[in-house]
């Protein structure tokens, strides 16, 4: 079948296998390899990107119901050569070892930030719930999206470059 | 995985013995199981649908009657394979008549699993297994009593 | 010597391609005409392949080839790189791991491989691998290393009938110790398991393999700590294919704590199939698939006995474990219960007699190797957990009770290392200071009634204390070629000055998320006086990278470091005669601070750069010297490190429902000088969380069966952001007296102080409510802890 979907601000249509997963469509499809694949049971959050402004598990939609829809993926947090106050503060805060969970990571936080934009540490921790890391015991992890919260003047607009921001809920998909 | 439960059939022992050794009866009252079908002496070639949670799948495989003992009861060894895992269950099935018009059906075994089914299923398939065996007794209840209607 | 870069948290070079997607993966790398393998794998712990029909699966759309193990009959098995003998002088036994089972031959453990499927791609190799129809006979397995031993157990190997692979015994005679145990004033005795942990990485495992028929030439991309290793075992020993034709890359690397070192069978397999077909193979495991052939970590059964004299002074040591390797011995699998665990058991005391006893066993589960720590957590874990009973026991004091059994201070120059009972030889240790300072950051004198008053209510609390020394920086190669080690353990660098000053320093150790692009760079920034953004690090490819041993056992900067470090030496030293040329005095009136060559006492000086022209247009150049600046160094340690510290868990517990909250996590480390303070301790963080994971959340569970019944990231539970606490760290540093670097090592501390303090805090915190157990089995469930107290 045939799916368009915005993927970082590009209209991209592709020819997809019905059973093809959002996931693989960015990886193998659009070669955006900084989405993960860590799990295969929707559990560890390395595929998490932004649909319509709301971050989902990659591994958990089929590229069929993005159809339409608008993307972010971690390649496309960066604006312009500048990075996303999140980049910024999971670099300034040592918040990444080997790199395999930040992206999926980063957007998490995105979207946590978005909704609370000064979260507590509490808000955080659970924040990042579904989103496994092995290296960093989430202790910089949680002070790199603090630093990200206060090092910021403008609201933390993951998805800036979407056709609109106000997320319409209704057409989210349901990932849980 | 240990299986076991009693329940009390409204039925004289040896129309329940009849109906367990009845093939066609079997298909019906099994849950999951969609095709039974007769290879051997007290061996069957079983298909069966199941959904559990996480896993499902389509399973086949063989099912045999061992150890018969008329109107007391029977040892059930179901072997059946599938793309998500094995499964190999040896029941044992005890008869005992209550009286004239009931009878208690006592059943217990263990359950090996292998594959994706004791890896992920574990934790629901008990549950499955619980749910499963209600349905059994309740499939089993409701075809006495079509019988009995229309023997009556 | 300008000091600009070491001891600063400069923030990683790493960092802009992961943060931004950027990062390459062995997944991520796609080549041209590549194809994609499954592996059909044993669904039974134990069973023997009747036959494989695979007809259906050859028919199906995009299959190109489908191997079984008949077909890759004529490649070697994995084979094991270390050799412990039985103590009886029996030599180890050393089944190897066959690529794939043959029909005829059985499976040894869930996953274990029988066929593999190429394809197109992902999804048709998936597709096809469904339909391949293995006919098995099921037949009957043991999981538990106890369970292995006994009469009548399953055999995992025929010709081993007793599933033993050695046994072992290390440190003073059984009869010594005895004698000792029996002057005792008390004895405190436990019966534990260090249980099944698996290591988790989140990449899972990945490789490529490719084969150029003009050159005759493989290349083998892989998600490993060491790809020079992988190339050395892969074509001495399992394909016998000469070591100049592979090239083996180890991109990004997404963590390996210790799962990445071995050499897998689907490494070899992928590569050698790229040759029988002519295209590129990549295998990318899925998440249950790691679960069942990642190697595993820990599960020791052990029984331990530590004795005390009237006064609380340790009298002696006797242990006795079971350790299960598995159903094949790993890379470097025997090492761990012995000489990484068995050498470990003074820990930081004045032990005077110790005595281990250890049989490692098989059994139909996949390989048990070295997982974070490898050895020392399970001997921190087993003199910890008894240091705090004991305390409990005898109602002393466990902070008191260190005090008064540690080793005093030594610095390894002035005063000597301290000789242990178990071979080893410390290089320098200051233990009270550690334990001081965590004392402090805990505000110890205030807790203990904050402690009595919570007792009162139903959220008790607990303190967990456990002090550490381990052994890092592996290792000094003849003395690990005397233990059966058959590699040496050394490590290899380049330092390339380029005809412009700009410097490529090449290493044989891997990063995967330590951080080596900068922290090796800081240290050769400031050994050469020379910007950062001068030197670049290139690491994980076997084609511009002379030789390595990998990155394992906190062993990079120590060792790598070293190498570094060398290379550096001979790059100044060579540097200082073109120098002393072109300034036209004798190379004894230089000195070299901040990238230039002054003459001592004068304004006279030349820069580091001016020198690398020259060395590369050598038209004014000092007689008989080689052009070029450009060092390779190989450095074997002079010893093992041996870093130490003081983890101190404070815990509440539910007592209506057993669960345990991890209120605070303190760690004090001294691993050594310290380059880049950030890193550590990141590198101390994540160490705390994997050794918590292991105290509270995480062990795999096997039914009777030897079916793993938690393969799974729904069934297998780690830690998550909100089951931990910010984690409050400090250091002490004592230099390591034998590496130029003074470092010791960092990345497997955390995980080796902490499993022990958390169970300790648990026990602790139940005992201040009159309920007594000796041990809760790991993890500290809430059912487990409940039932302590039920």
């Amino acid at each position: 079948m045939q799916v368009e979907i915005n993927v970082n601000g590009k209209a991209r249509k592709a020819e997809v296998e019905d059973r093809t997963l959002l996931v693989y469509f960015l990886r193998d499809t659009l070669q955006l390899t900084g989405t993960h694949v860590g799990c295969d049971t929707s559990s560890c959050g390395a595929c998490t990107v932004h649909l319509d402004g709301v971050a989902v598990k990659s591994c958990t939609l089929l590229a069929a119901q993005a159809d339409g829809c608008s993307v972010t993926t971690i390649e496309g947090m960066a604006k312009d050569g500048e990075m996303h106050p999140l980049q910024e503060g999971f670099r300034e805060c040592h918040g990444l070892q080997c790199g395999y969970c930040t992206p999926g990571m980063i957007m998490t936080a995105a979207d946590l930030l978005k909704r609370t934009p000064k979260p507590s540490e509490t808000e955080i921790r659970f924040a990042l719930e579904g989103n496994i890391c092995r290296c960093t015991g989430y202790h910089n992890i949680v002070k790199a999206i603090q630093w990200a919260a206060e090092n910021t003047a403008a609201p933390m607009l993951a998805d800036s470059h979407l056709w609109t921001n106000d997320v319409v809920v209704e057409k989210v998909v349901e990932t849980e | 995985m240990q299986l076991s439960g009693t329940h009390v059939l409204n039925a004289p022992v040896g129309k329940v013995w009849t109906m367990l050794m009845d093939p066609v009866t079997l298909a019906r009252i099994v849950p999951a199981v969609s095709s039974l079908e007769l290879i051997d002496d007290n061996q069957y070639k079983a298909l069966a649908e199941i959904k559990m949670g996480p896993v499902s799948g389509s399973f086949s495989g063989n099912l045999s009657l061992l150890n018969i003992r008329e109107k007391e009861g029977y040892s059930l060894h179901v072997k059946q394979a599938s793309k998500i895992g094995n499964a190999d269950a040896l029941i044992n099935i005890a008869l005992k008549s209550l009286d004239d018009d009931q009878t208690e059906l006592t059943f217990d075994g263990d359950a090996r699993l292998s594959g994706l089914l004791a890896r992920t299923g574990q934790r629901v398939i008990s549950g499955v297994a619980n749910t499963l065996t209600k349905q059994f007794f309740a499939n089993f209840d409701e075809a006495l009593s079509n019988e009995m209607n229309s023997v009556e | 010597m300008s000091n600009r870069y070491i001891g600063e948290s400069i923030k990683r070079r790493e960092d802009k391609r992961f943060i931004t997607g950027k990062g390459r993966y062995t997944d991520d790398i796609v080549l041209p005409g590549m194809l994609h393998a499954h592996f059909v794998r044993s669904p039974y712990a134990h069973a023997r392949v009747v036959g494989i029909d695979l007809e259906e699966a050859k028919a199906m759309p995009g299959v190109i080839a489908i191997y079984t193990g008949d077909d890759v009959a004529a490649i070697n098995g994995v084979p094991c790189g270390w050799q412990v003998n039985f103590r009886n002088g029996e030599t180890m036994r050393e089944p190897k791991h066959p690529m794939l089972i043959p029909t005829g031959s059985t499976a040894k453990h869930v996953g274990d491989a029988v066929a593999v499927v190429i394809a197109e791609t992902k999804d048709s190799a998936i597709d096809a691998a469904e339909l391949v129809m293995v006919e098995w006979e099921e037949l009957p397995a043991v999981a538990a290393p106890a369970d292995a031993i006994l009469p009548d157990a399953p055999k995992v190997h025929e010709q081993f009938p007793d599933n033993k692979a050695f046994d072992w015994t290390f440190g003073n005679p059984i009869e010594e110790v005895d004698a000792a145990m029996e002057k005792a004033a008390h004895i405190t005795e436990l019966e534990f398991i260090n249980q099944r942990v698996v290591p988790n990485a989140m990449e899972p495992r990945a490789y490529i393999g490719s084969y150029d028929e003009t050159s005759d030439k493989y290349t083998l991309y892989t998600s490993t700590q060491n790809p020079h290793l992988i190339r050395l075992l892969m074509c001495a020993f399992v394909l016998g294919i000469p070591e100049h034709k592979v090239r083996v890359v180890g991109p990004d690397v997404g963590g390996g704590f210790g799962s990445k070192i071995y050499h897998y069978t689907e490494e070899a397999l992928v590569t050698w199939a790229s040759k029988q077909i002519g295209q590129p193979v990549k295998w990318t495991s899925d998440r249950s698939e790691a679960f069942l052939t990642d190697a595993h970590g820990r599960d020791h059964a052990t029984k331990a006995e530590m004795g005390f004299d009237a006064d609380g002074n340790i009298v002696g040591l006797r242990i006795k474990t079971v350790a299960n390797m598995g159903a094949y011995l790993s890379t470097f699998a025997p090492a761990v219960p012995t000489y990484l665990h068995g050498t470990l058991l003074q820990g930081l005391y004045t032990t005077p007699k110790i005595n281990i006893d250890m049989t490692c066993v098989f059994t139909h589960t996949v390989a048990v190797d070295a997982y974070r720590g490898a050895g020392r957590p399970e001997a921190t874990y087993l003199l910890e957990r008894l240091m705090d009973l004991a305390a409990l026991e005898m109602g002393r004091d466990p902070a008191e009770l260190r005090f008064q059994n540690f080793i005093p201070p030594f610095d390894g120059v002035e005063q000597p290392g301290y000789q242990t009972q178990v071979a080893l030889q410390y290089d320098s240790g200051n233990y009270e200071a550690v334990l001081k300072r965590g004392l402090e950051m805990l505000g110890y004198e205030n807790f203990r009634a904050e402690q009595a008053e919570a007792a009162k209510t139903n959220k008790i609390l607990g303190v967990g204390f456990s002090t550490y020394v381990e052994a890092c920086g592996i290792a000094p190669s003849a003395v690990v070629g005397a233990l059966g080690a058959r590699a040496g353990l050394f490590e290899s660098a380049q330092v390339r000055v380029q005809p412009t000053g700009k410097v490529s320093v090449f290493t044989g150790s891997h990063s995967h998320g330590q951080g080596h692009e900068t922290t090796f760079v800081q240290v050769v920034a400031d050994k050469l006086g020379i910007p950062m953004d001068d030197v670049d690090l290139v690491h994980g490819d076997s084609d511009t990278i002379a030789f390595g041993m990998g990155t394992y056992g906190s062993r990079s900067l120590a060792v790598g470091g070293s190498a570094i470090v060398k290379s550096i030496d001979k790059i100044l030293e060579k540097g200082a005669k073109i120098a002393a040329h072109k300034l036209e005095c004798a190379e004894g009136d230089l000195e070299y601070a901040e990238g230039k060559w002054t003459v001592k006492g004068t304004d006279k000086s030349i820069g580091f750069g001016d020198v690398a022209l020259t060395a590369y247009v050598p038209h004014v150049y000092p007689a008989g010297l080689e052009p070029g600046l450009d060092f390779s160094s190989f450095y074997d340690p002079a010893n093992f490190t041996y870093p130490f510290g003081c983890h101190i868990a404070v815990v509440e517990v539910d007592k209506e429902t057993g669960k345990v909250t991890l209120k605070r996590m303190i760690a004090v480390d001294d691993v050594g000088n310290v380059i880049n303070p950030m890193i550590v301790d990141g590198q101390i963080h994540g160490g705390l969380a994997q050794g918590i994971g292991q105290a509270l959340f995480e062990g795999t569970i096997y039914d009777e069966n030897g079916q793993l019944t938690n393969g799974s990231y729904m069934d297998y539970c780690m830690p998550r952001a909100d089951d931990l606490p910010m984690f409050e760290t400090d250091r002490q540093v004592t230099p390591c007296p034998h590496n130029p670097l003074g470092v010791k090592g960092a990345g497997e501390a955390g995980a080796i102080g902490s499993t022990p303090a958390v169970v300790n805090a648990v026990i602790d915190a139940l005992w201040s409510a009159g309920h007594k157990p000796k041990d809760i089995l790991m993890p500290l469930t809430s059912e487990r802890v409940w039932e302590a107290m039920n």
